[in-house]
C-alpha cells in the first residue's frame, strides 16, 4: 500500500514537471498554427480552432536557402571534424609517440577556450583566404573548433580496444592504416555513430560562426530565423513556425537515435571531466 | 612521359609513405588546431595590446591602453558582473537537476520517456529557444502572463526580459529550463553507478531514505556534481546565442555579458582592438577558473 503511494505521488510529480517543461514548446507549436487573429483573441497555450499551415509556408519560404545552406555546413563541418578527430583519438588511444602527452593536452584544453578569444583572427583569416560569405569557409571553422572535442572522445572510446590487438596487428605486420580498417573501425562503430551525431546536432544549432562569417549568400538557418526574428517582430506563428522548423531536423535526430545523443552528452560529459 | 601511368605511381608513393609514416597525417588536424586555436589565440593577444579599427589596414602598438579603457567602462562592469551573475544557473540547476534524477530512479515504468522529455530543451539550439522565450516572455500577449492571469495570480506578471531589474533573472530562468534536464541526466547516471550492494546493506540495518541519500548517495556524486558545475560553467562564461536571440544586451546594456559586448564591439562598431581586450578578458576569467581543475584531472589520469 504505501509502496503504491509512493508511486502514485512521484508519477504526479514528474507529470507536473514535465508539463512545466513543455509548456513553452506546446506553447509554439499551437501558436505555429493560429492566424495573426486568432493569436489576438485566444489563449497562447489553447489548441487552435481552426489550424493554418499558413505561418509554416511563410517560414519556410522564408528560410529555404539558409535550410539547405545549414545542411551543406553541418555535413561538411561534422565530416571534417569527426574524421580529422578520428584519426588524432586513434594515434592518442593506441600508439605512443614522442610528444604525445602535450598533443593530448593542447586538444583537451582547446575544448575549454571561448571563441571569443579567437574570432577576430579567424575573421581575418577567412577574409584572407576569400572564404567570407561562403560555405567553405564557415565548414573550414567548424572543422578546426570542432577536431579537439572529437579527438578526445574518440581517445576514450579507442582506448577501450585491447592493447593485445595492437601487439597482435603489429606481429602481424599490419600497419596502422590497414588496423584501423580491419579491426578498430568495425569494432567501434557506436562510438563513431555517437560523435556524428553529437557533431551533427552542435553545428546545426549553433550561431556564432554563422553570424561572423556568413553574409546573405551562405548564412546558416539559426541566423536567419534571427533575421526573421527582427523584421517580422509581430508575426508569432511564423516566429514559431520557423523555430520549429528549424529543431526538425534535431527532433528526428532525438526521437529515433536519442539513445546516442544521450551517450554523445554523457561522453561530452567524461571528456569534460 | 607515359601520362595515363603517373597518377597511379603517384597514388601507389603516397601510399606507400604514409604506410611508413603513417602518423604525418597527424599534420592536418593538428595544423588546423594549433593555427586556428593557438596561433588565434595569440593573434588576438597581440590584437588586444594595438588600436587597430577592423576597416583600417594599418595599427600600431598601443600598450595596455585598451585595458586600461575597458576597466573604466560602466559597460564593460556591467557585462563582467552579469557573467558572473549567470553562475547562478549552476546551482539551481543541481539542486533542481538531482531533484529530478531522484524521481527518475524510482524505478517506474515508462521512466525513460520522462528522462526524455526533461531533455529535450537541452537538444534545442538557443536560437530556437531564445525566440520560443521571447513569447514565453511577452509581456503583453505572451504564455507566462498569459497562463498567470489565467490561473488567477496576476500580481505575478512582470516584464521578464523587456525590464531592466528583471532581464537577467529571466534568462538565467529559462537557462534553468534547458540546462536542467542535462544535470538529471549526468547526476541520475552518477546515482546508477553506485553499487546496489551499498544501499541494501544501509536498508538492511533499518537506514531510512533521507539518511540513505544524505550518508551514501549525495557524498558519491562529487563527480557528478563536478561535470555539470564545469560544463554549465563553460555555458556561462561565453554565453552569447541566447541572449542574443532574446534580448541582444538589452535593454539598454542590462544584459551584456562579456562575450555579447565583445561581439558588439568586434562586428558592429569594428574597434577591433578594444574587442580583443575583452576577449582576453573572458580568456583569462577561463583560465583562472578551468586551469586548476585540468591540473587536478591531468594529474588524476597520469597516477
Amino acid at each position: 500500500m504505501r509502496g503504491l503511494l509512493s508511486k502514485v505521488v512521484v508519477l504526479a510529480l514528474l507529470l507536473t514537471v514535465t508539463a512545466l517543461y513543455l509548456l513553452p514548446l506546446w506553447g509554439a507549436l499551437t501558436t505555429s498554427l493560429k492566424t495573426d487573429e486568432e493569436i489576438d483573441l485566444t489563449s497562447p497555450i489553447a489548441w487552435p480552432q481552426r489550424p493554418t499551415a499558413a505561418g509554416y509556408i511563410n517560414a519556410f519560404n522564408y528560410l529555404k536557402r539558409a535550410l539547405l545552406n545549414s545542411v551543406l555546413i553541418t555535413l561538411g563541418g561534422t565530416l571534417g571534424s569527426v574524421g580529422l578527430g578520428a584519426i588524432c583519438g586513434y594515434a592518442l588511444a593506441l600508439y605512443s609517440f614522442r610528444g604525445a602527452n602535450l598533443v593530448f593536452l593542447l586538444l583537451a584544453a582547446g575544448i575549454f577556450l571561448p571563441f571569443q578569444a579567437i574570432l577576430i583572427p579567424l575573421f581575418q583569416t577567412i577574409r584572407t583566404l576569400r572564404l567570407y560569405d561562403t560555405i567553405g569557409g564557415i565548414v573550414l571553422a567548424h572543422t578546426a573548433y570542432g577536431i579537439p572535442m572529437c579527438a578526445v572522445m574518440f581517445k576514450t572510446f579507442y582506448s577501450e580496444v585491447p592493447k593485445a590487438l595492437v601487439r597482435q596487428a603489429v606481429t602481424d605486420g599490419s600497419g596502422p592504416w590497414r588496423f584501423y580498417w580491419k579491426v578498430v573501425f568495425p569494432s567501434t562503430k557506436l562510438a563513431t555513430v555517437t560523435i556524428l551525431i553529437f557533431q551533427f546536432t552542435s553545428i546545426w544549432n549553433e550561431l556564432l560562426f554563422g553570424l561572423v562569417l556568413g553574409g546573405p549568400r551562405s548564412m546558416p538557418a539559426t541566423v536567419a530565423l534571427n533575421n526573421l526574428v527582427g523584421t517580422l517582430a509581430a508575426q508569432w506563428n511564423i516566429q514559431m513556425a520557423g523555430s520549429l522548423l528549424l529543431t526538425l531536423p534535431v527532433l528526428i535526430v532525438y526521437i529515433f537515435l536519442g539513445r546516442y545523443l544521450v551517450r554523445g552528452y554523457m561522453a561530452g560529459a567524461v571528456t569534460a571531466v | 612521359m607515359d601520362s595515363s601511368r603517373m597518377p597511379v605511381d603517384r597514388e601507389r608513393g603516397v601510399r606507400a609513405f604514409l604506410s611508413r609514416h603513417p602518423f604525418l597525417i597527424l599534420a592536418l588536424p593538428l595544423g588546423l588546431v594549433g593555427y586556428f586555436v593557438y596561433g588565434g589565440l595569440l593573434w588576438n593577444t597581440w590584437v588586444s595590446f594595438t588600436n587597430w579599427r577592423g576597416l583600417t589596414p594599418t595599427y600600431v602598438f598601443y600598450g595596455l591602453q585598451n585595458y586600461s579603457r575597458l576597466f573604466g567602462s560602466p559597460i564593460f562592469l556591467t557585462a563582467l558582473k552579469n557573467t558572473v551573475l549567470l553562475f547562478l544557473t549552476i546551482p539551481l540547476c543541481i539542486v533542481i537537476g538531482f531533484f529530478l534524477a531522484v524521481l527518475l530512479d524510482q524505478n517506474l515504468r515508462g521512466m525513460g520517456i520522462f528522462r526524455n522529455l526533461l531533455l529535450l530543451p537541452y537538444a534545442l539550439s538557443f536560437v530556437v529557444t531564445g525566440t520560443i522565450w521571447a513569447w514565453m516572455y511577452n509581456p503583453s500577449k505572451g504564455i507566462l502572463n498569459t497562463v498567470l492571469r489565467q490561473l488567477g495570480f496576476s500580481q505575478w506578471q512582470a516584464m521578464w526580459h523587456t525590464s531592466q531589474e528583471t532581464v537577467m533573472y529571466a534568462i538565467i530562468l529559462a537557462l534553468v529550463w534547458q540546462f536542467s534536464g542535462y544535470a538529471a541526466l549526468v547526476l541520475l547516471a552518477g546515482i546508477r553507478a553506485i553499487p546496489e550492494v551499498q544501499i541494501k546493506a544501509a536498508l538492511l540495518e533499518g537506514a531510512s531514505r533521507v539518511r540513505i541519500y544524505r550518508r551514501i548517495i549525495i557524498p558519491q556524486l562529487k563527480g557528478a556534481v563536478m561535470t555539470v558545475v564545469i560544463v554549465i560553467m563553460m555555458y556561462a562564461l561565453r554565453a552569447f546565442d541566447f541572449i542574443w536571440v532574446l534580448t541582444g544586451g538589452g535593454p539598454g546594456y542590462a544584459s551584456h555579458t562579456l562575450s555579447i559586448m565583445m561581439y558588439k564591439e568586434a562586428f558592429q562598431a569594428t574597434r577591433f582592438a578594444y574587442a580583443s581586450a575583452i576577449a582576453n578578458v573572458l580568456l583569462g576569467l577561463t583560465l583562472i577558473l578551468i586551469l586548476p581543475y585540468l591540473y587536478v584531472m591531468h594529474r588524476r589520469a597520469a597516477q
